[in-house]
């Protein structure tokens, strides 16, 4: 990889720089560095540079060509990857469609279609180089016009369920594209030109929904049509059975040598149970799972499949939402809040595997993290506060889905609040309905996967009107903030008004947020590359089987 | 007997009609509709997308009339968009333009289109039952045989040890629900670390790591003892009891009859009195029995297809529930109401080849 970055080592940017020295200083650890450097256009082994290291090798081994890998995943009805709201939907599609920029396990962004990018100083301008010899699989070349035209496809509010429009929206105007927000300099070369500041803008195209179709793609099936720029095809795809993606043996990808190492990847969908997941493994009949949780680790782990594990600021919002009466009232949100000790709904709900977080979601491995002081549970003076503000006796009720940790993690949380002298009652509901309501429900539990940069969460689930607001947060003061916060590329500057985001978020006592997940996959002892990743990202082009 | 299959057959269809009402009126529901569009569309969509989306695919409509373009008696949905491009029920049933405004539902052979599986139903059907088919010979070749031996064998010595012995082991399968002996068996047999699959690895009895496998995906390419053996055993086992039972109970039956007492005094063989005499009579009922056991089966497809991952009809039938694939529910219990009224249908028939003092008028 050293030589495609070669020529943009001499590129430094001040911001980054000037990250170097807080790491150097122990300020900032070595992912929070990378995660900011590379979002603003630092190539990775320019990242490492900075702080004096060589880039990791990271192939201890040398990946051996060849074999037929077998992964337990959910197989989902594909539709248009702008509206993809299951990862899953995205890693069947990740050997032919490809990204033009990776979020890596370990916090950095790699470049993949893109070669390189830079920011201006403030954030409002960033110019995009084309990765040059790239081809899409039907011979056509892949140039800045192909990268328009997918940001003016994620730009597309008027498509039902297009999240990509929610992370765009420095580039557009009128539920569209702005005009002149995307310019084609050249052929290898895009201008974006944003309305206000967005550091997260870069990031964002690594989200999973961002996948690159080619200009001939419409409609919701990219599978069917798979034209796209990565080494492999879709052989068969069957909704709730499973899937096949062989290597391509008629295009060269511009990568070659460098992945694509499988010839046949296998991905069975065995339901929700784990259970049956267990029973496959056993029978020798998948070589790793998707994601493992709670005791199913330990299972796997004992019959043979040892566990990777990513740390990540994936958690679950245990919210009230204000639409709702009581939860209106700020001090009934607080004194609940208060009746829950969130080291124990970790150890009780979720094995302690994970950190603790406060309650503002904003998590310590993001670079903007602003620390505040401890938070301390108090059942008396939760009741106190109940009984002042006249609920003593109002029964509560806690929903969530019937998906173990999840109501585990709730079932810990209302037994916290019943020991205080709180009414309340628990109810699961079974996935199938659960999210029919879920920005609705006045109090229950959502699982929320990680983004890499703090203010992202905020902007989609707290800001007012937010595309996935489910609290129904609306606080001037807030929003405003969060604006500024969002156009601020230097970290340290952003973590002073980060603080205040954060304590706004406590003082309001917007959710109960009780600890931030580790994730773990298992995998057979002779896959490799296929560690978990923070983001769930399956990234097969990349593994291999000795 | 031509008057009798008629009446049958027009029974057939006012349950059918009666119960697809049902599940159609269940599936669309307003909550439910929400369901599909999120699936669909996007789980994370506003309120106001799911409007638009279910107004722009046809479910806007009152409910009597979409059912009446299920069953073909209305023309289907028909919908022209600004930029004049047309979409429609038939539109997309048909693959054409011209077919916008055409009737296409069950009578004119549309089964219409799976939302889970996203195919045409009657492919999704025939597949899966294919696959259930597969799975219902097996167990019903291991479960007739089985039923019939332990019910006859008890049956002809009635109190005897055999019986007793052979009793208490058909009450106790017919009493354990498949959901609980196809855990037990997965945890017996299809587990390296518990049960005897570890031992006997151990003494390198068998190759893999596992005696049998517990789960059965891979049986849709390719059927073997070792990954069809648990779903079969556990569908059979709950049957077979129940079949058993009701063998034994005509065997005592028929063993208690006047002619047989007449054999035995005319010195008979007991064997021959058994086989020749006693066995034809003892086997009317069974027969219905196991005819009527079929559509039962179905209930216990259900479970343990889902549990052992087999994609068959039962699975099918799960994952459409869940989904709330109303075509496809809607086929299937079409489906369904044609196996209970068929089986019927033979064991009525059969019982008069039987029993010759039955008539069917």
């Amino acid at each position: 990889m050293k030589d495609l970055h070669a020529k943009r080592e001499a590129v430094r940017h001040p911001v980054a720089e000037m990250y170097a020295r807080e790491c150097a200083a122990g300020k900032l650890d070595r992912r929070e560095f990378l995660t900011r450097a590379t979002a603003l256009g630092v190539a990775v082994p320019a990242a490492y540079g900075l702080l004096g290291l060589a880039a990791p090798e990271a192939h201890a081994q040398e990946p051996q060509m060849g074999g037929t890998l077998r992964m337990q995943m959910a197989i989902k009805a594909q539709r248009d990857p702008r509206t993809w709201d299951w990862s899953e939907l995205a890693n069947a599609c990740r050997g032919w469609l490809e990204y033009l920029v990776d979020y890596q396990r370990d916090g950095s962004l790699q470049p993949v279609l893109l070669e390189s990018w830079e920011a201006s100083d403030d954030a409002t301008t960033y110019t995009l180089h084309v990765r040059p010899g790239v081809t899409w699989n039907n011979g056509d070349p892949f140039t800045a016009s192909d990268v328009a035209h997918n940001i003016e496809r994620w730009c597309d509010a008027s498509v039902e369920g297009n999240s990509m429009a929610s992370r765009m929206g420095s580039l557009m105007e009128n539920d569209a594209m702005r005009e002149g927000a995307v310019e084609v300099v050249d052929d290898l070369t895009v201008r974006l030109n944003l309305s206000s500041p967005d550091i997260a803008l870069i990031v964002s195209m690594a989200d999973y929904p961002a996948a690159v179709v080619h200009p001939s793609f419409t409609g919701d099936d990219p599978v069917a049509n798979p034209i796209g720029t990565g080494p492999y095809l879709p052989v068969s795809y069957d909704p709730g059975i499973g899937a096949v993606v062989e290597r391509n043996p008629d295009h060269t990808w511009w990568n070659e040598g460098n992945g694509a190492y499988l010839d046949r990847i296998e991905f069975i969908d065995l339901g929700t149970d784990p259970a049956s997941w267990i029973a496959a493994a056993e029978a020798g009949e998948i070589d790793l799972n998707y994601q493992a949780q709670g005791d199913i680790i330990d299972i796997f782990d004992a019959i043979g499949y040892p566990r990777s594990e990513a740390v990540t600021a994936a958690t679950i919002a245990v919210r009230f939402n204000q639409d709702n009466a009581p939860y209106d009232n700020k001090d009934v949100r607080l004194a609940l809040q208060k009746a829950v000790n969130n080291a124990i709904v970790l150890e009780l709900g979720y094995n302690d595997l994970g950190i603790v977080a406060e309650n503002h979601h904003v998590c310590p491995i993001h670079p903007e993290y602003a620390e505040l002081p401890p938070i301390e549970a108090d059942a008396a003076a939760a009741m106190a506060r109940l009984e002042e503000a006249g609920h003593a006796t109002t029964e509560f009720e806690l929903i969530s889905i019937d998906e173990p940790w999840q109501a585990e993690t709730c079932d810990a949380v209302a037994a916290q609040m019943r020991d205080a002298g709180i009414n309340i009652t628990r109810t699961i509901l079974p996935g199938a309905t659960f999210w029919n309501d879920w920005t609705k429900y006045p109090f229950s539990a959502t699982e929320w996967n990680m983004r890499p940069l703090g203010v992202q969460v905020l902007n989609l689930a707290y800001r007012t009107g937010g595309a996935w607001n489910e609290t129904a947060f609306s606080n001037e003061e807030f929003d405003s903030l969060l604006d500024e916060a969002n156009g601020i590329a230097d970290a340290d500057a952003r973590r002073e008004v980060m603080a205040r985001i954060e304590t706004i978020m406590q003082e309001e006592g917007v959710l109960i947020q009780p600890y931030w997940r580790s994730i773990f996959r298992n995998a057979a002892e002779n896959v490799h590359g296929a560690e978990m990743h923070p983001t769930f990202v399956v990234d097969y082009v990349k593994y291999w089987k000795s | 007997m031509l008057l009798f299959l008629l009446r049958r057959i027009g029974l057939m269809l006012v349950t059918a009609l009666c119960l697809t009402f049902v599940v159609f009126a269940l599936t669309n529901m307003p909550a439910k509709l929400e369901t599909l569009a999120k699936t669909q569309a996007g789980s994370r969509m506003s309120d106001a997308e799911v409007t638009s989306w279910l107004e722009r695919n046809g479910y806007a409509e009152p409910m009597l009339v979409r059912y009446g373009e299920w069953l073909g008696v209305m023309p289907g949905w028909v919908r022209v968009d600004a930029d004049g491009s047309v979409t429609g029920r038939c539109v997309a049933l048909r693959g054409t333009d011209d077919a916008a405004g055409e009737r296409c539902g069950l009578l004119q052979g549309d089964w219409g289109f799976s939302t889970r599986f996203r195919a045409e139903v009657s492919d999704v059907i025939a597949a899966r039952l294919g696959a259930t088919g597969l799975l219902m010979m097996w167990v019903l070749i291991v479960m007739v045989p089985m039923a019939l031996i332990v019910g006859v064998l008890a049956g002809m010595r009635e109190g005897s040890r055999t019986d007793r012995t052979l009793s208490t082991f058909a009450i106790a399968s017919t009493a354990t629900p498949e959901y609980v002996s196809g855990v037990l068996f997965i945890a017996l047999l299809a587990s390296s670390t518990v049960g005897i699959s570890p031992i006997l690895a151990e003494w390198g009895w068998i190759d893999g790591r596992v005696l049998f496998q517990g789960n059965a995906r891979s049986a849709i390419e390719d059927i073997t003892l070792s990954n069809f053996t648990l779903p079969v055993l556990t569908i059979a086992l709950y049957g077979m009891g129940y079949v058993a039972r009701i063998t034994r109970a005509s065997m005592t039956e028929v063993m208690t009859q006047q002619y047989i007492r007449t054999a035995r005094l005319k010195g008979v063989a007991f064997s021959k009195i058994v086989l020749r005499h006693a066995l034809r009579n003892a086997l009317i009922a069974p027969f219905t029995v196991i005819m009527l056991q079929i559509p039962w089966l179905l209930n216990g497809v259900v479970i343990s297809e889902v549990l052992f991952s087999y994609p068959g009809f039962g699975w099918t039938l799960y994952e459409a529930a869940v989904n709330n694939d109303i075509e496809l529910l809607l086929a299937a219990s079409v489906v369904a109401v044609v196996v209970v009224l068929v089986t019927q249908l033979i064991s009525d028939i059969g019982y008069v080849y039987l029993n010759p003092r039955i008539r069917i008028s």
